[in-house]
């Protein structure tokens, strides 16, 4: 990238032919971080996550054998052919999800410690604590360069009473991700409601609308950084400093139209891509739905960053498209019956299935010269190991992406934190943290 | 007053003054001496009388200070009596509360500005000297404070100083009704927008409302929707839109209770349940009406494709209200299910489900009936039996367009139509002159209109004249001239000069106060004939905007936040302690402060209301938490109380009773707090960190919240300001957590009695009103100080402390009514003036 320090007329720059163009560098324009970050445009990293809720019958999860090679259990099936595209990690605890003297409410505690680490506090009223999620500490990074840090989703729209496990506000099983101890973020399930966060209006994303809608952004947004120069004009200091952050935003937007606009015509365009009109009955179909709009986020560089639930923690739907009527969280609570068992595998390897699409889909879209799915990491799993017994350690475990060694299965030595393996997954995103919850440490094996 | 929390090392505060106690009292002994031989008084000083109703009376100061020269200090005297009484703790080496009054000077007040209000602040409400310490005469008290007043009061007009706060800009809410009065669009866009942080206890604090990159990209987005709506050429392709009822649920799954009353008032009078919602068309064409039922799944989302029935309707375009409800008159079955809290499940029906009417209508006209079975689980559902109810809405659509329709928004922007394409520019011209008039707040030229063409141009160019104006109409929303409230210094002002602002400033400031919206038709044209300064035409605006229903935004935003009605929405009360709390409930409290807040606003009554009321506004449900008889239906009326047992004035209403209480129990110091911050703006400084949670068992013995709180007392360095704050919650201890009447906590009957610091004692809801109406004028002023802050979007400063009095002095001879409150405020300097910066 050639700097100059010509001042070129905005209008030309944002009408540019798709040809790299010299831009004034304005300090207020660029970090400096996000300059490296753009010239190392190819090495760019995602994180996603997907979440299954109600814990995994483990005795049809885990591998019996450890290393590679090992046997696919039934509940692993749907990602067989994906073997080597994944590890799954066996060992791994959370033991800030225990009880700790706070009495019931494993559901509450197990949601809110999984990305976190951290022992919640206890109450169904607005004094919410937790810890930054690791989604979070990777996106304040990652977020300084796209246009928008991060995406939380779900499937299951947010519950709104008080509590939904016992002493526990809903807040905690609602979702994953808290952007403070204090600010959990909300999730969206409805699909229109995503791509509009993403595309804007609109009701497909072929290039001529959306380069259209581009341009018409680009010329407002020259019409109002031209209406604030003309207010400046006459202001004190101080009002210039407001209206400046107001500047600076808007050239936040231009910055990132002009980069959409490069991408236009020959980096690898988008899919034609209809605006989904709203949640679909059909649960594999919303959670394809969602799991295509992961997959275009990541390709359009809108964020690096993105979770999905594929249901509330201690969700109680049903499933009778598989032949299971009963709620999820009644079949969790198995007490050893063999037809609860089966039924309760069932839904577990249909959320597998799930995961098998995401796994698919991104390996088979391109990423610059490689595909999504070896510029990423993917963790997926649950909170609860054996929910019979609201179990804490040795959590079902899976991490697949180009970045590590798949088809093995790593049995994580007794005691392990999952935060230490979160560590070692940000230390591979280029994400070096210190610590995070209660990590004591790396996992060494994880990128072994 | 300056508001900023101090910071008050208690701990260290208190060691200086065990030490400097000792030398106090030695030091208050010879000043008394001193002091008797001046005044020819003998008596001892720190024995403090137990007040009597009448002292009560004459400790409080007169509302307008009478200073004739014979009493007035000398000032050598003013001098001394802050020496002797007050350099005890406030000297340069303790300076407890981080003052010292040495370094004043009685003869320069603006030096020490700031600590001049304060002290007056606190002699005025006596709070200073603290009890226990040496105390002037009362009379010596009231001529310094009546003297130091007058002396600030003449400085501030002498030497006016308005203030500045910094560019603001819009607040979530403001830019959802400026939208929807410059172009007729009644659909709430606040929620598109991120939360603004909060200054001084207010969302509208010019210094605090920043832009953001995210905010900025949700302006853009907002402008495109809103734009697309209001012209009428949104998508075409049909979409879902869901609406989610906030239903009361069950605790362990015993059932919804289905409320045998009218769910809201949109609805028929003779109905229940189901609800109702605001659905905007985008076109006259049909939509499906998508209804989900309630379905026993256990779970609380209940939200699911087997319980959902639908039927399609015809809707014009513009905003549309569609409600679904049950009938009144219920079938056996349906008889009311008393919720249960054991587990004891509801039981299930013997026989088939029967049919029942579930009633469709568009802005109140039924449009259909269709029949739901009275009961339903579908058959993989274990649970309990349900009683109907609606969950949710969802509208789907458009379908079969027939055009965009008369929208009133349409009407509203297009006040031409091109006959021809020669005339589009023309007409562009005229509609977008129009539209950046109003959402500029003033007159508009040709550099603002120029750019808006071109906008229109290339918009034209790809469509046709309306996308045009759509696009235009997108620049207009996201301009800094909207965005923004400028005002400006005059050309080549020197530094620190007062200036008065403009009209049309000055009509954006009174819009944004009273409405939190753009100023109308009337407002701007007389502005802009520069009239609008004038006292009679003022006045006259002033009455005509408070008669106006846009008013309500005082209510919603300013009572909203100081009444921290905005938290009731998320108090969640325990359901296992308080299993009578339901959303009627919630929803009830909520209505009864607004409503009372928002009649004497329209009505004119005086503020003092606030502490002590004989009436209120209530509806069954509220009435039956309250045990008041005789209240009939889901309407809100006003009641005159029965003035025994009454519940008038805010203290009494359950609103900020629950809001100042935790989920399963009352709050003694958050009451308090309240009290203190809100009615005294007397506000405490801010806790020590880690303060331990109470312990509520004692030698195995359940205490009391009383017996809990002891330790607040014992403990010298809680003291300090729990004995400010406590009394005040002790006196409301007879209402629970969720407002409702009590006599008795953990198996104790409940002791209400109180003592102020000054040694006022009181007791019960009854007493603390009493209290505080002795106290009006500080009522008042603490008041005015808040209304001030959101009038001018910024914190009161000591200098601003003339113009509230003035607001006060005023009122008092008006009964201190709402409107004369309002009316002191618009006329008051630092709303109708402007200081340039210094610099």
């Amino acid at each position: 990238m050639i700097i100059t320090r010509k001042s070129l007329n905005r209008r030309t720059v944002l009408r540019g032919t798709g040809a790299v163009l010299a831009l004034p560098v304005l300090e207020a324009m660029m970090p400096a971080s996000s300059v490296a970050a753009e010239i190392a445009d190819a090495s760019r990293k995602r994180l996603h996550v997907i979440y299954t809720p109600n814990g995994m019958m483990m005795e049809h999860w885990t591998p019996a054998q450890a290393g590679e090679g090992y046997e696919m259990t039934p509940i692993l099936k749907p990602l067989e052919a994906q073997k080597d595209k994944f590890v799954v990690i066996s060992g791994l605890d959370h033991v800030q999800a225990e009880a700790l003297g706070d009495g019931a409410g494993d559901h509450g505690r197990c949601c809110g410690s999984w990305l976190t680490g951290m022992h919640v506090k206890k109450t169904e009223g607005a004094d919410l604590a937790s810890g930054i999620s690791m989604d979070q500490v990777v996106a304040k990074q990652f977020g300084e360069i796209t246009q928008i840090p991060s995406l939380e989703m779900g499937l299951e729209p947010p519950s709104l009473v008080g509590s939904c496990d016992t002493g526990y506000s809903c807040a905690y099983t609602n979702t994953l991700s808290w952007s403070s101890a204090s600010t959990p973020l909300p999730v969206t399930i409805n699909p229109r409601e995503v791509f509009e966060r993403l595309f804007g209006e609109g009701d497909s994303l072929d290039a001529k609308s959306r380069l259209a809608q581009l341009k018409r952004q680009a010329s407002i947004l020259d019409f109002v950084a031209d209406d604030a120069k003309r207010l400046s004009s006459r202001m004190s200091a101080n009002d210039r400093k407001k209206l400046d952050e107001y500047m600076t935003s808007v050239r936040d937007i231009e910055r990132r139209i002009q980069k959409m606009e490069k991408r236009g015509p020959d980096s690898a365009a988008l899919p034609a891509y209809a605006r989904p009109s709203g949640v679909p009955d059909d649960f594999q179909e919303h959670a394809r739905m969602m799991i295509d709009l992961m997959v275009l986020a990541a390709q359009a560089d809108l964020t690096r960053v993105n979770t999905l639930m594929l249901a509330r923690e201690v969700s109680g739907r049903s499933y009778p498209d598989i032949g299971v009527p009963d709620a999820h969280h009644a079949l969790s609570h198995h007490g050893n019956d063999p037809e609860k068992i089966a039924k309760l595998t069932k839904i577990n390897t249909l959320h597998m299935e799930q995961i098998a699409y995401y796994v698919k889909r991104m390996s088979e879209t391109k990423d610059g010269n490689r595909s999504l799915l070896d510029n990423s990491l993917l963790l997926a799993g649950a909170s609860l190991a054996d929910p019979n017994r609201h179990e804490h350690r040795n959590l079902p475990t899976i991490v697949a992406g180009g970045l590590i060694k798949g088809n093995r299965h790593l049995a994580a030595a007794k005691g392990t934190p999952m935060t230490n393996m979160m560590l070692s997954m940000m230390d591979t995103l280029g994400v070096h943290v210190e610590k995070l919850g209660d990590s004591t440490g790396r996992l060494e094996a994880f990128s072994a | 007053m300056v508001r900023r929390p101090q910071e008050l090392p208690a701990g260290r505060a208190l060691y200086m003054l065990g030490i400097s106690r000792q030398a106090a009292f030695g030091a208050s002994v010879v000043a008394l001496a001193g002091l008797a031989i001046v005044f020819g008084q003998f008596g001892s000083a720190s024995a403090e009388p137990t007040a009597t109703k009448a002292q009560l009376a004459a400790n409080t100061p007169a509302t307008a200070p009478l200073v004739t020269d014979a009493s007035a200090p000398t000032t050598s005297e003013r001098k001394h009596m802050l020496m002797q009484y007050c350099t005890a703790c406030h000297n340069d080496k303790a300076k407890t509360a981080n003052m010292s009054v040495v370094p004043l000077n009685a003869d320069n007040l603006p030096a020490n500005l700031a600590t001049w209000e304060k002290i007056l602040r606190r002699l005025s409400v006596g709070e200073m000297p603290p009890r226990g310490m040496p105390r002037p005469p009362k009379e010596q008290i009231t001529d310094f404070t009546n003297w130091l007043s007058t002396s600030l009061d003449k400085l501030g007009a002498a030497h006016p100083d308005p203030g500045r706060a910094t560019l603001r800009r819009m607040n979530r809410a403001e830019y959802a009704n400026a939208v929807r009065d410059l172009l007729a669009l009644d659909v709430d866009f606040s929620k598109s927008l991120p939360v603004d942080d909060t200054g001084y206890g207010f969302d509208n604090i010019a210094d605090i409302l920043t832009v953001s990159p995210t905010l900025m990209d949700r302006y853009v987005n907002t402008a495109g929707k809103v734009s697309r709506l209001a012209t009428g050429v949104t998508s075409e392709k049909a979409i879902t839109t869901d609406f989610k009822f906030t239903k009361d649920l069950f605790e362990n799954a015993f059932g919804v209770p289905s409320y045998n009353e009218r769910a809201n008032d949109d609805l028929p009078l003779d109905s229940r349940g189901g609800g109702s919602i605001k659905f905007y068309a985008p076109y006259d064409a049909s939509y499906t009406v998508q209804i989900y039922l309630n379905s026993g799944s256990g779970t609380e989302s209940e939200i699911d494709a087997f319980n959902r029935i639908e039927t399609k309707v015809a809707l014009k375009a513009g905003l549309r209200t569609i409600g679904v409800s049950f009938r009144k008159k219920l079938a056996l079955e349906e008889s009311l299910i008393p919720k249960t809290t054991t587990g004891e499940r509801p039981k299930k029906p013997t026989g088939d489900p029967e049919q029942m009417p579930l009633d469709v209508q568009v802005d109140g006209a039924r449009v259909a009936t269709l029949m739901v079975p009275s009961f339903g689980n579908a058959p993989y559902f274990q649970q309990a039996f349900y009683l109907r109810d609606v969950m949710q809405i969802s509208m789907v659509g458009p379908f079969d367009i027939k055009g965009a329709g008369d929208t009133p928004s349409r009407r509203k922007i297009f006040t031409c139509r091109p006959s021809s394409s020669l005339s589009e520019n023309a007409c562009a011209t005229t509609i977008l002159t129009n539209l950046a008039h109003h959402a500029y707040r003033r007159p508009v030229t040709k550099a603002d209109i120029s750019p808006l063409m071109k906008i229109y141009a290339e918009g034209r160019k790809d469509a046709d004249f309306e996308h045009g104006i759509e696009a235009s109409l997108e620049a207009i929303l996201v301009s800094p001239s909207f965005l923004f409230m400028r005002e400006m210094d005059p050309a080549r002002a020197k530094p620190g000069l007062v200036h008065r602002i403009s009209d049309t400033e000055l009509a954006t400031r009174l819009s944004f106060f009273l409405w939190s919206s753009l100023p109308d038709d009337e407002l701007l044209a007389v502005a802009e004939k520069d009239q609008l300064h004038e006292p009679d035409v003022l006045k006259q605006q002033v009455g005509r905007m408070l008669k106006d229903p846009r008013s309500k935004a005082l209510t919603d935003n300013f009572a909203g936040q100081w009444l921290y009605l905005r938290k009731l929405e998320y108090q969640r009360p325990d359901r296992r302690v308080f299993p009578d709390f339901d959303q009627r409930l919630r929803q009830a409290m909520l209505t009864e402060t607004n409503m009372f807040f928002d009649n004497i606003v329209k009505d004119n009554r005086s503020v003092l209301d606030f502490l002590d009321a004989d009436y209120t506004f209530l509806n069954q449900r509220l009435a039956e938490h309250y045990g008041i008889p005789g209240v009939y239906g889901t309407t809100f009326r006003k009641v005159q109380l029965d003035p025994v047992k009454r519940r008038g004035g805010l203290l009494n209403q359950a609103s900020i009773l629950t809001a100042t209480s935790y989920n399963n129990r009352t709050s003694v110091v958050l009451r308090g707090k309240w009290i203190l911050e809100n009615i005294l703006a007397s506000p405490p400084p801010p806790p020590p960190p880690n303060v331990p949670a109470l312990t509520d068992v004692k030698n195995g013995k359940l205490l009391t919240v009383r017996e809990q709180m002891e330790m607040h007392r014992s403990n010298p360095v809680c003291a300090s300001c729990h004995t400010k704050m406590d009394p005040f919650g002790f006196s409301l201890e007879n209402y629970n957590a969720i407002g409702a009447w009590r006599v008795a906590d953990a198996g104790k009957t409940l002791d209400v009695s109180a003592v102020l610091p000054d040694g006022t004692k009181f007791e019960g809801p009854k007493g603390l009103e009493d209290v505080l109406i002795n106290r009006k004028e500080q009522f008042v002023e603490a008041f005015t100080e808040r209304l001030m802050t959101y009038a001018l979007s910024r914190g009161i400063e000591a200098y601003d402390m003339p113009a509230v009095r003035s607001v006060r002095y005023a009122a008092a001879k008006d009964d201190y009514r709402m409107q004369s409150i309002i009316m002191g405020i618009v006329q008051s300097i630092p709303f109708v003036m402007r200081r340039t910066p210094d610099t």
